[in-house]
């Protein structure tokens, strides 16, 4: 049996609307040193035509495009990994679905499990395919995350201090099968650390809650236990010597520092300067896109380690150690290859192309969002968008390829291309 | 070990990772967070005690101490334990 498997295409989609987080910051009043440490630079706003529906099929979209009618016809299951859903039943893949033109003959369904949806989606399309139970067939995994910030009063903002400069947006589309052109993941090589806390959640419909210092301890915690399950199951590795580059799940940039220097000291003892070197060298990269679009939740280590595909040196093939967190809290160390062939598969895609026609808000146009008018709620039943809430942010021209909300008729949600 | 010298170690730790405090005084009473440091340094002043302490537990055990004073007692607890 081959054990070859892993990500064949995949894509991120960061929106169409972004927010420089330092204009955001002054605004806010924000302390700016403080604001360095979160090694940021954009976050992406939901338009609120753009809910996960349309996240998720514009990051799977050009997935499919590229596939031969025979190979869509391969894919025998779409998993929707979200902490933004929008029915208690109803997955976003039925919409996904439609919107792609997939096979009948496949299984749609829809996890949870906060940041680490994307990391368990994964793996669950991974055994798919390592099970050999339909040879050949294909799965495609989208991420798809919103951060929820309508709903704004003044205590809330101060609440959210240093969570709104750092919650994004977006979504990103894996294709998994037996031919690993973008990451051949290492079949068998992966660690879990798992435990119940209380540290942030959506216990509400639109409403996140948190606790920033527990959820810190619990993400470190889990990077120290999962590294140390993945050893347990791969032999000789080091976590110095064994990953070319790393990808960590990446709230905001300053935590994966933490991280990655709270492993280099329990684990060698590495002094500071080497540790802040080893980071520029194995993280930077896999800050590029989350700097722009803020925390995709589920999509962060995707997001992570697209940077990484597309801006590190890469002239051979590499192993890359990659980290999901999600709170709650679950989190997985898991493995993978990337070779120049990742770089030119992923390269077609022109993510950083995408990112840059973003509109970018001005501070008025995003708290006029944030006042939540405009906002289709959780659980709204009939609505019609107003397609010019940010009249410069709709494009003037467009070529049928992007998915966005029309109206919501007796809750069915409505969508059209533009 | 009593808290008062486990509060000294956390003191210390503080002025290692936030140089920028020196010349500021710091009590058991205080709060890091209130004293400035963010929380990744506070993670670290964390860690740090727990390893000048020998101490090897979760760190999600010591969340919820509202001082420095309320993390001594919190590390003296999971010492002694």
């Amino acid at each position: 049996m081959s054990s070859t498997v892993g990500i064949e295409v995949m894509n991120v989609f960061g929106g169409m609307a972004s927010l420089d987080v330092r204009e955001l910051c002054d605004h806010r009043g924000l302390d700016m040193p403080r604001f360095e440490n979160l090694l940021m630079r954009e976050k992406t706003v939901a338009l609120p035509y753009e809910d996960p529906v349309t996240f998720a099929v514009n990051a799977a979209r050009p997935v499919v495009d590229g596939l031969t009618a025979e190979e869509r016809g391969r894919i025998e299951m779409v998993v929707t990994c979200t902490e933004s859903g929008i029915d208690f039943g109803k997955s976003i893949s039925t919409y996904l679905h439609k919107y792609l033109n997939l096979s009948p003959n496949c299984r749609l369904f829809e996890i949870k499990q906060a940041c680490y949806s994307g990391a368990a989606g994964l793996q669950m399309a991974v055994n798919f395919v390592l099970s050999q139970t339909s040879p050949g067939a294909k799965a495609l995994v989208v991420t798809t995350d919103i951060s929820r910030f309508a709903l704004a009063d003044a205590n809330a903002i101060q609440e959210w201090a240093y969570s709104e400069p750092s919650s994004g947006a977006g979504a990103v589309a894996m294709l998994v099968s037996d031919t690993p052109h973008v990451f051949q993941i290492d079949a068998g090589a992966y660690g879990n650390h798992a435990f119940e806390v209380m540290d942030t959640c959506r216990p509400g419909p639109d409403t996140e809650a948190g606790d920033a210092d527990l959820s810190l301890m619990a993400y470190l915690d889990c990077c120290a236990g999962a590294f140390d399950d993945y050893t347990s199951r791969v032999e000789g590795v080091d976590f110095k010597e064994s990953f070319a580059q790393l990808c960590f799940h990446t709230p905001f940039g300053g935590m994966v520092k933490g991280a990655h220097r709270h492993l280099m000291r329990k684990l060698y003892k590495t002094p500071p300067a080497e540790i802040a070197a080893d980071f520029d060298n194995r993280l930077g990269p896999s800050l590029a896109y989350g700097q722009r679009v803020g925390n995709t939740a589920g999509g962060s280590v995707f997001v992570a380690l697209a940077g990484t595909i597309d801006t590190v040196d890469l002239d051979q093939p590499v192993r890359i150690g990659l980290f999901s967190y999600g709170s709650g809290c679950c989190s997985e160390f898991f493995s993978g290859v990337i070779s120049p062939e990742s770089r030119k598969r992923l390269g077609s895609m022109g993510i950083s192309a995408e990112l840059d026609k973003r509109y970018r808000l001005s501070i008025a146009e995003y708290e006029h969002l944030l006042s939540g008018r405009e906002t289709v709620r959780f659980g709204t039943k009939d609505a019609e968008l107003n397609h010019q809430v940010v009249p410069g942010a709709w494009p003037e021209t467009g070529h049928g390829d992007r998915l966005v909300l029309d109206t919501v008729v007796g809750y069915h949600r409505n969508y059209i291309w533009i | 070990m009593d808290s008062n010298q486990i509060a000294e170690i956390i003191i210390a730790e503080i002025r290692e990772t936030v140089p920028e405090l020196a010349g500021q005084p710091i009590t058991a009473q205080d709060s890091m967070a209130e004293l400035g440091v963010d929380s990744i340094e506070r993670s670290e002043v964390i860690l740090a005690a727990m390893e000048k302490l020998g101490l090897k537990i979760p760190m999600v055990q010591l969340h919820g101490a509202r001082n420095i004073g309320g993390l001594a007692e919190l590390l003296l607890a999971k010492s002694a334990g």
